[in-house]
């Protein structure tokens, strides 16, 4: 009884487009964003003002019936007051939609995209890499690191076996 | 030297390089635990079922997160500043070398005994010899004893360099007009490479420093030789 009366305060408040008047100065417009809204959210779980600002005659016969007892209500007609209090249930509000999908596939299309600059670029753009990255070469560079003893500790060094020229199991 | 997609610091050559990596270590433990602690509790908040967000106060939290935060601040803090202190002990060298930073290029005095003075330049791409390491080998490299404490005095001829070796854990900017020191030890006889730190000109990344650590005995042998060839 109490809630019904003061939804239904606040209801004529944010109905009403009344003007603020100032001191002397004359009358300021209410701006909308000062006025309540109406707000799905999951961990709001009573918004500021009723979903149905404007009942239909059938739906404020409903709201008479409400003042009376809730066990005369029969289901639909509890679930016609819930759908003028609320938009959405806990259950619409929270399921997931589609669009996860949209996003990961314009991301893989820009990736692709990327992708094929990338590889236009290095055939057309870049020159050859220097003649250290043959094959061959990183050989001797290895051994030549392995000769040096360099990173003895923990890096290339350590994980040679000496003794029996090949990397330790 | 690194290595390709190395992602840690090189083997350490020298005391203190060892001192800083293992603080590195120490710290970076913390900071994965704490990055993995902290991205546990936002995937939790974000999954969780909860409405009620709206929580007031909590004096028990608010005392774990202030004290602990400062407990593991103290605990990356005192390692930090012993090593802090550690770099600043009085050295007793048995050697000092000068290294000049030149654009673009490095050059030793070893005034201490004899006159000996040389330039580094790098071994460009195409001079290398198979096996040599691109952009890091240069034509004379800075030959030091092992197990000996060093002063390197580094200063430049014309603009700012910084002679810097990451094995040896040595990093000094050659300011022109001042001499900045710095001092370490070579625990271990090798090749150590390292590369000009300061943004000097066109040829900046291609000015390496090589320190050679090698036996008292071939040291000798070497400063002889330089000598003669001077």
């Amino acid at each position: 009884m109490l809630a019904t009366r003061a939804l239904r305060l606040i209801g004529k408040r944010a109905i009403s487009t009344s003007v603020c008047a100032r001191g002397g100065h004359g009358v300021a417009k209410v701006e909308d964003y000062t006025l309540p809204v109406y707000l799905d959210r999951q961990d709001v779980p009573l918004p500021e003002i009723s979903y149905v600002q404007k009942l239909s005659p059938e739906q404020k016969s409903l709201k008479e019936k409400e003042k009376g007892a809730w066990a005369a209500l029969s289901l639909d007609e509890k679930l016609a007051l819930y759908r003028i209090s609320f938009e959405k249930s806990y259950a619409e509000m929270n399921q997931g939609s589609d669009e996860w999908k949209s996003v990961i596939g314009g991301v893989f299309i820009f990736i692709g995209l990327t992708g094929l600059i990338v590889l236009w670029q290095r055939k057309y753009v870049y020159g050859p890499v220097p003649h250290t990255f043959d094959d061959e070469y990183k050989q001797k560079e290895l051994q030549r690191m392995l000769d040096m003893r360099m990173n003895p500790v923990q890096g290339i060094s350590a994980d040679w076996d000496y003794e029996n020229k090949q990397w330790k199991k | 030297m690194a290595q390709y997609t190395q992602l840690g610091l090189q083997d350490a050559a020298s005391p203190l390089m060892e001192e800083l990596l293992h603080f590195h270590d120490h710290a970076l433990m913390i900071i994965t635990l704490i990055s993995a602690f902290v991205l546990y509790i936002i995937l939790t908040m974000v999954t969780a079922k909860t409405t009620d967000k709206y929580i007031l106060d909590s004096q028990e939290v608010e005392i774990i997160w202030t004290v602990l935060p400062a407990i593991i601040l103290v605990l990356i803090a005192l390692p930090s500043l012993r090593i802090l202190y550690l770099l600043d002990e009085i050295n007793d060298p048995h050697l000092t070398i000068k290294a000049m930073g030149h654009q673009w290029y490095w050059s030793y005095e070893y005034t201490d005994y004899e006159d000996l003075g040389f330039d580094s330049y790098m071994v460009p791409t195409q001079d290398l010899t198979p096996g040599q390491f691109r952009l890091l080998e240069a034509d004379h490299r800075m030959v030091i004893p092992v197990e000996s404490p060093i002063r390197v005095l580094v200063s430049a001829e014309d603009v700012l360099h910084s002679w810097a070796v990451p094995s040896l854990g040595v990093k000094m900017d050659a300011v022109p007009g001042r001499l900045n020191q710095v001092a370490f030890v070579a625990s271990r006889p090798g090749v150590f490479f390292g590369q000009c730190s300061e943004i000097c000109g066109a040829n900046h990344s291609f000015m390496p420093i090589v320190v050679e650590a090698v036996p008292l005995e071939h040291f000798e042998n070497w400063s002889s030789l330089m000598l003669e060839d001077a």
